[in-house]
C-alpha cells in the first residue's frame, strides 16, 4: 500500500491540494454520477414490434458491412440447420478433425447439436463449467457457437458476459464464429448498452465484438482472420411474425417441412 | 522514458523525404484516415462530444488521486492486484518479478505504447524470457529489429515486397508479398506462442473506475489472445488512462476508435479487471494492473501542459500533420512520433534532448483541429520551443541555443532602432555579395546561417527598401482621399 500512498501524495502535490490529506470519494459525489438510465431502460422495454424489426434491420446492415454473415432465423430448428450446414460445408484451418465448441447456456442447448451429427466424424463440445479439458476442447474446435447477452444495431456489435459456462475463448480461439443472437436481446446503439451493462449486479470481463477479426497492418489492405474467427456468423432469432404463426396453427406441416429442406 | 540517445531529427527526416515508398505508404495513411475523421467529426451529430469528453477528462485528472483509489479498489475487490508505480525501473522490476515468480518462459504482448515507453522488452529479455508482439505490424517490426514509424499502423514504413523477404528469411515460408497469405503465415506462427505463452503484457487504453476494469481495443484479436490465454496477465496503464465512469467510458471509447481508424467501433473491445472465475476453463489465474507514474505527475502539475494527458493515442494527429507526412515516424526517435510525440516525447524524456520535435512541427494547427480531444498541440508546441529559448527550472531546461538567442536580442537591437537598422542593412548589402549567385539567389550561407539555405535558395536583401522605393516613385501621386479614384482609372 505503500507505493499507493507515495503516488497518490505526489499527485496531489502535481494538483496543488493538500499532499498529505486524502479525498475520500464521498466528498465529491458528483465525480461518480451518470446521466440517469430509468428512460433509457423505458426505451428499450416499451419498443414495438415493428421498431424492433427496424432495428434488425439495421443491424442487418451494419453487420453485412463489416463482412459478417447474417441470418434471420424464426426457430431454434432453422437456426440449428444453418449451423449444421456450416459444420458440414466448411472446413477446419488448425486441425484435421470437425470438433465444434458451443457455450453452455439454454438457447444453444435447444439446438440440440450434439445428437445431429449421429454417423459423421463431428465432436460437439459444451463448456460445462467445471469441465477441465475445455482448454485443448477450445483450441481442437474450428466453430464457436455462443449466444452473446446484448446486440448493438448501430455498430453490428456483439456484447458477451463473460459468466459460468460461457468462457472467453469460445468466441476468440476456433477459426469461426457463430453467435445466436434473440431479436428481443438487440438494442439501438451503445448508450443504451452501457445502461444494460449497468444493470449487471456482478459485471466480470465482458467483450464487444464487432465482425471478424481483420488486421491492415501490410500496405493498409484489409485480410480477415488476424487472431480471432477469419468468419463471423450472426443468427438473429426473430419471434414469428403474427400472420407467419397463424398459418402455423393452420397448417403445422408446412413450416416443420421447410426446416429439414433448411 | 527509455534512455534513447538524442534525437538525430534532421537526418532522419532527410532520410524519410528522400524514400519514395514512404512517402507512397504516408500519402496513402492521411489521404484516407486523415480526410476521414475531419469528415466524420463534421459530420457527427452530437457535435458537443468532443467537448464533452475533453472537459470529462480534464476533471478526470483535477481528482486523478480520488479516482485511481476508486478503480484500484474495485480490480482488488475482484481478487486482482494493482501496482502503483512511480518510474520506470519501477513498472520493469514489479513485472520481472511477477514474470520469476511464475516461471515464465515466454510473455505475449499485445500492442502497448506505455511497455515502449518504459523499454521493458531489455529487462524481460535479459531474464531469459522470450518476448513475442503479437500485434501484426508491431510483430513485423519485432522481426525485423526494426523501430514503428506510427501510433496504429507501426510498420507503415515497410511495403509488401519487404515484408515477404522478411517472412521468407525469419519465418522459412516461400517467398510471397500477398497481403492475405503473410497474414496467414503470421497467424499461424503467432497462434502457436500465444496458445503457449505464460504470461500476457499489454497496456490499458482506458480504464474505468467506477467499474474496477480496464479496457482494450484491437482489431486483430491478439490482444484478446493475450489477456485470454496465458495464466498471468500484467496490464501496464499509464496513470492518465482512466475514467471515472461508464458514461465517460462509452463516449471516450466511441471518439478513439472513430479517430484512429474511423470504426464506430473496433473489432474487440475487451474490459476485464480481475483473475478468471474458479470454474473458468481460461482467462488470467493472476491479473496485474501496474499504473505508471514516470513524469506523468510533472505535466499534470503544468497548467502550461496538462492538457496534453487528455491524448487518448488515436493516432489522429499523425495522419493528419503535413511535417509528419512527409518525415515519417523514424525521425521522432521515440514511440510516441507525430504532433503528440513532438509533444510528449520532449515532456516525458527531456525537452533538450528532444529540442528538434518542436521546432520541426510547423503550427499549421491541423492537429488540433483533428484531436477529438480537442488538445492545443500547437500551442503547447510553443510553449515547448518558449522554454527552450528561455530555459526553464521547472523542465529542469537550459537555454537550447544561446546563439540564436543572441541573435534575436541584435535584431530587437536594430528594429527598435531605425538609424542602425538602416547602417547595418547596408552592411548586409556589401556582405552578402559574395553569396548572391547568377540567378539572383543565395544558396549557399556561411556559419549560423548554414542551415537556413541547406534546402532552399534565399532571396538576397533588396537593392532598396519598400519605403524607399515608395518615397521615390509613388508618394508624390498618391490618390486624393475622395473623388479622385475614377479619374485615376481613366487615365491609366
Ligand atoms: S493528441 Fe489527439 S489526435 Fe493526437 S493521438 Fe492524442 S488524442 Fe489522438
Amino acid at each position: 500500500m505503500d507505493s499507493q500512498s507515495a503516488f497518490m501524495k505526489t499527485i496531489r502535490q502535481s494538483l496543488g491540494v493538500s499532499a498529505d490529506t486524502e479525498r475520500p470519494k464521498k466528498l465529491y459525489p458528483a465525480l461518480f454520477t451518470n446521466a440517469d438510465t430509468k428512460l433509457i431502460l423505458q426505451t428499450i422495454k416499451n419498443r414495438t414490434a415493428e421498431q424492433q424489426d427496424e432495428l434488425v434491420e439495421l443491424l442487418q446492415a451494419n453487420a453485412q458491412a463489416l463482412g459478417i454473415k447474417f441470418h434471420v432465423v424464426r426457430s431454434h430448428d432453422q437456426a440449428a440447420a444453418i449451423v449444421v450446414k456450416l459444420v458440414r460445408t466448411k472446413n477446419p484451418e488448425f486441425t484435421h478433425t470437425k470438433h465444434i465448441i458451443h457455450h453452455d447456456h439454454p438457447d444453444l442447448a435447444a439446438l440440440q447439436l450434439w445428437k445431429r451429427f449421429n454417423r459423421e466424424g463431428i465432436t460437439v463440445h459444451t463448456t460445462f463449467s467445471p469441465d477441465r479439458q475445455l482448454h485443448e476442447k477450445t483450441i481442437a474446435s474450428f466453430i464457436g457457437i455462443t449466444a452473446p447477452d446484448i446486440g448493438v444495431a448501430e455498430s453490428a456489435t456483439l456484447i458477451q458476459l463473460t459468466k459460468p459456462g460461457c468462457p472467453r475463448s469460445t468466441s476468440l480461439v476456433p477459426s469461426i464464429h457463430i453467435a445466436l443472437l434473440k431479436s428481443e436481446n438487440l438494442v439501438a446503439d451503445l448508450r443504451e448498452a452501457y445502461a444494460l451493462l449497468r444493470q449487471e449486479a456482478q459485471l466480470d470481463s465482458f467483450v464487444f465484438i464487432t465482425g471478424p477479426s481483420k488486421t491492415a497492418d501490410i500496405e493498409a489492405q484489409m485480410v480477415h482472420g488476424a487472431h480471432g474467427p477469419r468468419e463471423v456468423h450472426l443468427l438473429v432469432l426473430c419471434p414469428q411474425p403474427a400472420e407467419e404463426t397463424a398459418n402455423e396453427a393452420k397448417n403445422p406441416s408446412d413450416t416443420a417441412g421447410q426446416q429439414t429442406t433448411a | 522514458m527509455s534512455a534513447s540517445p538524442p534525437s538525430d531529427y534532421r537526418s532522419a527526416a532527410v532520410t524519410g523525404i528522400a524514400s519514395p515508398r514512404l512517402q507512397k505508404s504516408l500519402h496513402g495513411l492521411q489521404e484516407r484516415f486523415g480526410k476521414g475523421a475531419m469528415e466524420i467529426w463534421a459530420t457527427m451529430e452530437d457535435q458537443e462530444m468532443r467537448h464533452r469528453v475533453k472537459e470529462a477528462r480534464m476533471n478526470t485528472f483535477a481528482h486523478l488521486d480520488i479516482i485511481l483509489t476508486e478503480l484500484a479498489e474495485n480490480v482488488r475487490a475482484r481478487g486482482g492486484q494493482v501496482h502503483f508505480a512511480a518510474t520506470a525501473e519501477d513498472a520493469i522490476g514489479y513485472t520481472l518479478a511477477v514474470a520469476k515468480r511464475n516461471k515464465v518462459k515466454r510473455v505475449v504482448k499485445g500492442k502497448s505504447m506505455t511497455s515502449m515507453e518504459i523499454n521493458i522488452d531489455p529487462a524481460l529479455q535479459g531474464a531469459g524470457i522470450e518476448v513475442v508482439e503479437t500485434d501484426l505490424g508491431e510483430y513485423i517490426i519485432q522481426l525485423a529489429g526494426d523501430k514503428p514509424s506510427h501510433i496504429i499502423a507501426p510498420c507503415i514504413h515497410l511495403d509488401r515486397n519487404q515484408i515477404g523477404e522478411l517472412f521468407a528469411d525469419k519465418l522459412g515460408i516461400d517467398y510471397t508479398n500477398d497481403p492475405p497469405t503473410l497474414t496467414m503465415a503470421a497467424r499461424k506462427a503467432l497462434r502457436e506462442k500465444m496458445l503457449g505463452a505464460e504470461m500476457g503484457l499489454t497496456g490499458c487504453n482506458l480504464a474505468c473506475a467506477e467499474i474496477g476494469q480496464i479496457s482494450l481495443v484491437s482489431n486483430e484479436g491478439n490482444i484478446r489472445m493475450a489477456t485470454t490465454m496465458p495464466p498471468v496477465l500484467v496490464a501496464l496503464m499509464g496513470m492518465e488512462r482512466v475514467v471515472a465512469t461508464l458514461d465517460e467510458h462509452r463516449e471516450a471509447l466511441q471518439l478513439l476508435t472513430r479517430g484512429a481508424a474511423l470504426q464506430k467501433l473496433s473489432t474487440y473491445v475487451s474490459f476485464l479487471g480481475g483473475p478468471a472465475g474458479q470454474d473458468d476453463p481460461d482467462g488470467p489465474r493472476e491479473f496485474h494492473l501496474v499504473i505508471i507514474d514516470n513524469g506523468r505527475s510533472k505535466i499534470l502539475a503544468d497548467p502550461e501542459f496538462r492538457e496534453v494527458l487528455a491524448c487518448i493515442r488515436c493516432g489522429a494527429c499523425l495522419n493528419i500533420c503535413p511535417v509528419y507526412g512527409k518525415i515519417g515516424g523514424h525521425a521522432y526517435n521515440s514511440p510516441y512520433c507525430g504532433p503528440i510525440g513532438a509533444v510528449v516525447t520532449p515532456l516525458l524524456d527531456g525537452i533538450n534532448k528532444h529540442a528538434d520535435l518542436c521546432k520541426g512541427e510547423t503550427l499549421c494547427g491541423a492537429c488540433k483541429d483533428i484531436c477529438p480531444v480537442e488538445n492545443d498541440l500547437p500551442r503547447m508546441l510553443s510553449a515547448l520551443r518558449h522554454t527552450l529559448a528561455y530555459g526553464s527550472d521547472r523542465w529542469n531546461t537550459s537555454q537550447h541555443s544561446p546563439g540564436e538567442a543572441a541573435v534575436y536580442s541584435l535584431w530587437k537591437l536594430l528594429i527598435t532602432h531605425p538609424l542602425l537598422y538602416r547602417i547595418s542593412l547596408r552592411l548586409g548589402r556589401l556582405f552578402q555579395r559574395p553569396f548572391v549567385r547568377k540567378g539572383k539567389m543565395i544558396s549557399k550561407m556561411a556559419g549560423l546561417a548554414r542551415g537556413w539555405t541547406e534546402g532552399r535558395d534565399l532571396p538576397p536583401l533588396a537593392g532598396r527598401t519598400f519605403a524607399e522605393v515608395w518615397k521615390k516613385k509613388y508618394a508624390a501621386n498618391r490618390p486624393q482621399p475622395s473623388g479622385s479614384v475614377n479619374q485615376n482609372k481613366e487615365g491609366s
